[in-house]
């Protein structure tokens, strides 16, 4: 292991001298990489949002059950939640009492709503009621309604499930296109390292001869791929770290509603970036492994 | 100590390079291996350094058996023995002081001590003054000299020379077969070396061993290069 970190900086010295010697095969890798990082980041930050947005819409996804103006004894408001939770889909019943329900609306329609304050207030009570599964919210609202002491039911419309599946695939098309270019990447880094080991083929003959141990030979190909990959992610992080707040901006960091509000830049640029640096480095290990242990593996 | 045992060895393409060869060379012997082309001496040096295996027999040098080593013991076995070819393969960028140093890196040897080997063993092979200069500055003697110390740079207790002379005029080949027998001197290390050379093995006689068609056809202990009649 001592020698390992003694032959470290010569390994670095000699991977960069390599990425050098065959710029043109080096550049193509790293092309390969930076275009398969620069979608990738894209493919992170819509999937980021997304998953944000869906996160909402699942918030959003509960029932709003107005009771009759008249049920307010503390008895009759425990029947209806008992019987609400007893129905099956059910996930949480939370109370909402009628000044509850005044604020909601002064928050959402406006402080003309004010005026109601007090002992005006013409809301009644209510519960919001989770489901477990959006596809059930139809059924479980109807069923909801036939229960005593119960004036109406709402919720957040039917096009709620459709828009999440539609999303899942968005991204599952997303993924398998991301893989693709991945495999492109892999094979581009892997051809490059080749290249250098032919290129190096009589050092590599005399470093067996005297005895180089095999790992002694493939590290600084190792390397040369990491840095590959390392370059490869430099312009796709910039792209993010600059890209993203810019769209935001643009923005106002929500698409439409508030339902659709963006990631906030930070951490999640940072975040992405991290991910493309250990993507492309872990992409160039990969492909340079792969190039390496196929070469040395039939010579003894 | 060298020791083949009914050594066969065949390649896939079906050319017998090694017929049923016994063969011992003692510690501190100096042996030449003659034959005409393809009587299967490049294949006797592949056996001895490891790079093939044989198909029967065991090749067993410093009570190691080489043919059965595992991929991963091949670069540690190698240490023990030292290697000269006859087109050199030095390191074209690297001066004759970098090209010896590298061999010891590459095993791992400390910055320090690596320096004070070099030294040696440019002196050893008299280029010190050379140490900074690029194989393509140096004579072809100079630079098999080099080579010679690349390869004797980790003491290894076998040194193989492949036609250490063949690309060399008689007074360089002179001088090279006395820097090879001053090693054998000074570092004890046991010499095999693979020649044509009938003026080198009737100049400086010792043990040589004949092959032909992949048998050993004879095996003189005085010298001298075998007349075809």
């Amino acid at each position: 292991m001592s020698n390992f970190f003694r032959s470290l900086p010569k390994h670095v010295k000699t991977a960069f001298i390599s990425i050098f010697r065959h710029l043109a095969m080096s550049l193509s890798a790293i092309s390969a990489v930076t275009v398969t990082l620069l979608l990738f980041s894209t493919f992170l930050m819509i999937a980021g949002n997304i998953s944000l947005f869906t996160k909402n819409i699942e918030d959003d996804l509960r029932i709003h059950v107005v009771l009759q103006p008249d049920v307010v004894k503390q008895a009759d408001l425990d029947n209806v939640q008992k019987d609400i939770e007893g129905i099956q889909g059910v996930k949480k019943v939370t109370f909402s009492d009628a000044d509850h329900e005044l604020e909601l609306m002064i928050k959402e329609h406006g402080e003309d709503f004010k005026m109601y304050r007090g002992k005006e207030n013409p809301l009644s009570n209510a519960f919001f009621v989770s489901v477990k599964d959006a596809d059930t919210i139809a059924a479980i609202s109807k069923q909801i309604e036939q229960l005593d002491h119960v004036k109406q039911t709402m919720y957040g419309g039917t096009s709620v499930p459709k828009m999440v599946s539609m999303v899942d695939s968005i991204r599952f098309g997303g993924m398998i296109f991301v893989i693709l270019l991945t495999l492109l990447a892999l094979f581009l880094i892997s051809n490059s390292i080749k290249m250098t080991i032919y290129a190096r083929n009589a050092e590599i003959a005399i470093m067996r001869n005297v005895g180089a141990t095999n790992w002694y030979i493939k590290v600084p190909f190792m390397l040369e791929g990491i840095l590959i990959g390392l370059l490869g992610a430099i312009l796709p992080c910039i792209f993010t770290y600059f890209g993203y707040p810019y769209l935001y901006e643009m923005l106002g960091g929500q698409i439409v509603t508030s339902l659709f509000g963006l990631q906030p830049i930070y951490p999640f640029t940072l975040q992405i970036c991290a991910a493309l640096l250990g993507f492309g480095m872990l992409v160039g290990l990969i492909g340079s492994f792969l190039s390496t242990t196929k070469y040395l593996h039939w010579k003894r | 100590m060298i020791r083949l045992e009914n050594v066969s060895k065949e390649y896939k393409n079906g050319v017998h390079a090694l017929r049923d060869i016994n063969l011992t060379i003692e510690d501190g012997e100096f042996v030449y291996i003659i034959g005409p082309t393809g009587s299967g001496k490049s294949t006797l040096i592949k056996l001895l350094d490891g790079e093939e295996i044989p198909n029967s027999g065991t090749v067993m040098v410093e009570n190691i058996n080489v043919g059965k080593l595992k991929h991963s013991k091949v670069p540690v076995y190698r240490r023990n023995i030292g290697v000269v070819f006859q087109d050199f393969r030095l390191l074209p960028r690297m001066t004759i002081f970098e090209n010896i140093a590298f061999a010891l890196e590459v095993i791992g040897m400390k910055k320090v001590d690596i320096r004070r080997r070099v030294r040696e063993v440019l002196e050893l092979v008299s280029l010190q003054d050379k140490a900074k200069a690029f194989p393509d500055e140096l004579s072809g003697g100079q630079q098999q000299r080099a080579t010679i110390g690349r390869a004797i740079a980790n003491h290894p207790k076998v040194l193989i020379a492949d036609e250490p002379t063949g690309n060399l005029d008689p007074q360089m080949s002179a001088e090279i077969m006395d820097l090879l027998e001053k090693i054998n001197e000074v570092e004890h290390a046991t010499i095999v070396m693979v020649t044509h050379d009938s003026t080198i093995v009737d100049r400086f006689k010792k043990r040589t061993i004949c092959l032909e068609e992949g048998y050993v056809i004879a095996d003189i202990m005085k010298g001298g290069y075998l007349k075809h009649e």
